[in-house]
């Protein structure tokens, strides 16, 4: 990596931070990890490969909500962006297949 | 038209049992023609709590609460097929949270400075830099912004930073205090984790306004990813010249390195944690000299703290003005809690000062654990602070109305307690907690902690007596007015709190030998109620200390000198014939 510039700044801040249209993030700071992110995000990864969906795939910090924990935001182009709560590794391949490939909302497993 | 979707949360709240509402709501879809317009998605939470059943219709993005059944068909035909809002059903959804210190925790990679920069980060320092150029400037924006210190005492940053800014001398510090140890709470660590490059931000901005060429970030080492987080943190800012040498081209020089601290919560005031980063045993000095003139190695050093610095970035970036819109007249800007104890949903919670404890309890954190439980006291500020009784629930939030009833705002720290909980006890664990974290240095804090402890252990034993109250009092005071540090100094507020405002709970201990919430268990005593026993004898299998005697025809009876009051009994009898008195 170079010293960054200010005009480059300035143009990532324009980009925006999801600069592609689907992506997943997953919550993993101590109380996500406490409650089974780690296995979350590393099955997404890794069925996301096996059945090649194509989705950039993130993790982020505690968005407050540890009540709910581990929780995996979704947003796919045309549908509306959500996250599910108390997601585990089955979840999470229902979230790969129904929402990310078929286009539809998981149920039961949406907080907010 | 879009296609709708209708989020459902049936919060067990819907008239007209037998059939749930989906059903319904998916047959009134099909009748009116609407099944192929709109899908049915139930939810597992909505945000909206106590308001009957909750609807919501995306992309509208329009919330519906205390649906009933006769609503439906007005629902589909106006909002689903025509996209018309229902002014009288639509549920205030405006959010009693507004995230600036957790914007980016959730948002962002924290491993990734791209993504923190995308968000918009290091543009304050790039504005202090680059644009203000001068140290007067950013402590100037600081000043018109308010802002506060949030790791309790809430002094007034800018006043901290002047005075270290305006030292002559060849060396300064800047420390971050990441040393979070109050029970239960949670915020630094997040932000740690959640959104690191923030905290190092702020910390570059604070060492160029107070002329530090050093910065040390003391975080505990029981936080090992937020430790490796910010350790990424700084290697990626170093590499894109954010942090070293010659920062942005501007000529200012700045450097940073983490240590750890080993667990000791009496670390967390400053002057301890100033020993423990200089490697020595970590005891509280007295103060003056502060360590704004005299500190880190005798070289004037500021100490703030890490939701504090997480603050600066975006004050500059956007100006102090627009900080000082936030909150009451006093206290500026916004708080993080971490919410937990008898709550529906804990967590973190940011929040404008001057919103009131009943909106945070029971809107943003969705109320009791136990709806059908009362609602006896908040407790803030951890050890250090006091209980707020429900009676001031609608209090606002800020430094000043916390104190006045003898809590503090403190790090940030807030439990929820119920009728189930005792005072007595609570205030027995806090104490307990600054007796075991006493550093021993001072006199009033070692002793009079430890005996204040043994009084408290005295009352819930049940050989407490009247005048013990008033050997507290006089305890707590001298603590108060004679340790050298904060630990001790506050050590006794949970004790004086509680016995100000549940001084009757006292009494029942000490006057009546009985603990009214059922938690001090040699005030307690198990029955077997004669009338609802069945005589299925499932408690003498369950007691671990063979205490139930009797058999299946004549009844059973607990051994009150062999029951250890563990509870198992209550908890296995479906009849609920064991009783606690």
């Amino acid at each position: 990596m170079k010293k960054i510039s200010v005009e480059t700044m300035d143009s990532m801040k324009k980009e925006g931070v999801d600069t592609s249209k689907n992506w997943i993030k997953v919550g993993m700071s101590t109380c996500g990890i406490a409650a089974g992110a780690d296995v979350v995000y590393a099955t997404l990864l890794d069925e996301a490969k096996k059945r090649n969906i194509e989705v950039v795939i993130k993790k982020c910090g505690c968005a407050g909500k540890c009540f709910a924990e581990p929780l995996v935001e979704v947003n796919v182009e045309g549908l509306p962006r959500v996250t599910y709560g108390k997601v585990t590794a089955e979840v999470a391949v229902t979230i790969l297949e129904r929402h990310v490939r078929n286009k539809k909302l998981v149920k039961d497993y949406i907080f907010f | 038209m879009p296609h709708k979707i209708i989020l459902v949360k049936d919060t067990g709240a819907v008239e007209n049992k037998g059939v749930d509402f989906n059903t319904m709501l998916a047959n009134q879809l099909r009748d009116s023609g609407a099944a192929e317009k709109a899908s049915i998605v139930p939810v597992a939470d909505i945000g909206v709590y106590d308001k009957g059943l909750v609807l919501r219709i995306l992309p509208d993005n329009v919330t519906y609460s205390n649906v009933r059944e006769a609503d439906i068909k007005k629902i589909i035909e106006q909002t689903v097929l025509a996209g018309k809002i229902i002014e009288e059903l639509s549920h205030d959804g405006r959010d009693k949270q507004l995230r600036i210190v957790l914007k980016n925790c959730g948002l962002v990679d924290p491993d990734s400075i791209d993504d923190y920069i995308r968000a918009g980060g290091y543009q304050g320092l790039r504005k202090a830099l680059l644009e203000l150029k001068s140290q007067d400037k950013v402590i100037e924006e600081l000043k018109k912004s308010g802002l506060r210190g949030r790791g309790g005492a809430g002094f007034p940053t800018w006043m901290k930073w002047s005075t270290a800014k305006n030292q002559k001398t060849d060396q300064k510090y800047m420390i971050c205090n990441g040393d979070e140890g109050d029970p239960g709470a949670y915020m630094d660590r997040s932000v740690l984790e959640g959104d690191p490059h923030a905290v190092v931000e702020g910390m570059i901005i604070a060492g160029y306004a107070i002329g530090a060429s050093k910065g040390y970030l003391y975080i505990r080492a029981e936080y090992p990813l937020a430790v490796k987080r910010i350790e990424k943190a700084l290697e990626d800012a170093r590499e894109y010249g954010l942090l070293g040498e010659n920062i942005l081209e501007s000529g200012f020089t700045y450097e940073m390195e983490i240590r750890l601290g080993a667990g000791a919560f009496v670390c967390g005031e400053e002057t301890a944690l100033i020993a423990s980063v200089e490697g020595k045993r970590g005891t509280p000095k007295p103060r003056p000299p502060f360590p704004a003139v005299k500190g880190l190695w005798d070289k004037p050093s500021i100490i703030n703290n890490v939701e504090t610095l997480a603050a600066v970035p975006q004050i500059l970036s956007n100006g102090g003005d627009w900080l000082a819109k936030i909150g009451t007249a006093t206290s500026k800007g916004t708080k993080v809690f971490a919410i937990t104890g008898k709550i529906k949903n804990s967590g973190l919670v940011e929040v404008p000062m001057g919103i009131t404890l009943r909106e945070i309890v029971f809107e943003v954190a969705g109320g009791l654990l136990n709806p059908e439980k009362k609602i006896k006291a908040v407790q803030t500020g951890g050890p250090s602070g006091g209980v707020i009784p429900k009676d001031f629930l609608d209090t606002p939030v800020d430094y000043e109305n916390l104190g006045k009833l003898g809590s503090i705002m403190g790090s940030g720290g807030m439990i929820v307690i119920d009728e189930t909980d005792c005072m007595v006890d609570l205030a027995k664990f806090y104490l307990g907690f600054c007796v075991d974290e006493s550093c021993g240095k001072c006199a009033p804090c070692r002793i009079g902690g430890y005996q204040m402890l043994q009084l408290l252990n005295k009352i819930s034993n049940g050989e407490g007596e009247l005048a013990d109250l008033d050997k507290l009092k006089r305890i707590a005071y001298a603590m108060q007015k004679a340790s050298l540090c904060g630990l001790g100094q506050t050590a006794a507020n949970p004790v004086l709190s509680t016995l100000k405002y549940f001084e009757d709970e006292y009494k029942a201990h000490i006057v009546n030998k009985k603990c009214p919430a059922g938690k001090c268990k040699y005030l307690l005593m198990y029955k077997i109620g004669e009338d609802k026993c069945k005589r299925c004898g499932v408690c003498v299998k369950n007691c671990p200390t063979q205490a139930i005697s009797g058999n299946r025809e004549k009844g059973f009876t607990i051994d009150q000198v062999k029951c250890i009051k563990c509870g198992n009994c209550t908890e296995v009898c479906k009849f609920e014939a064991v009783a606690k008195e």
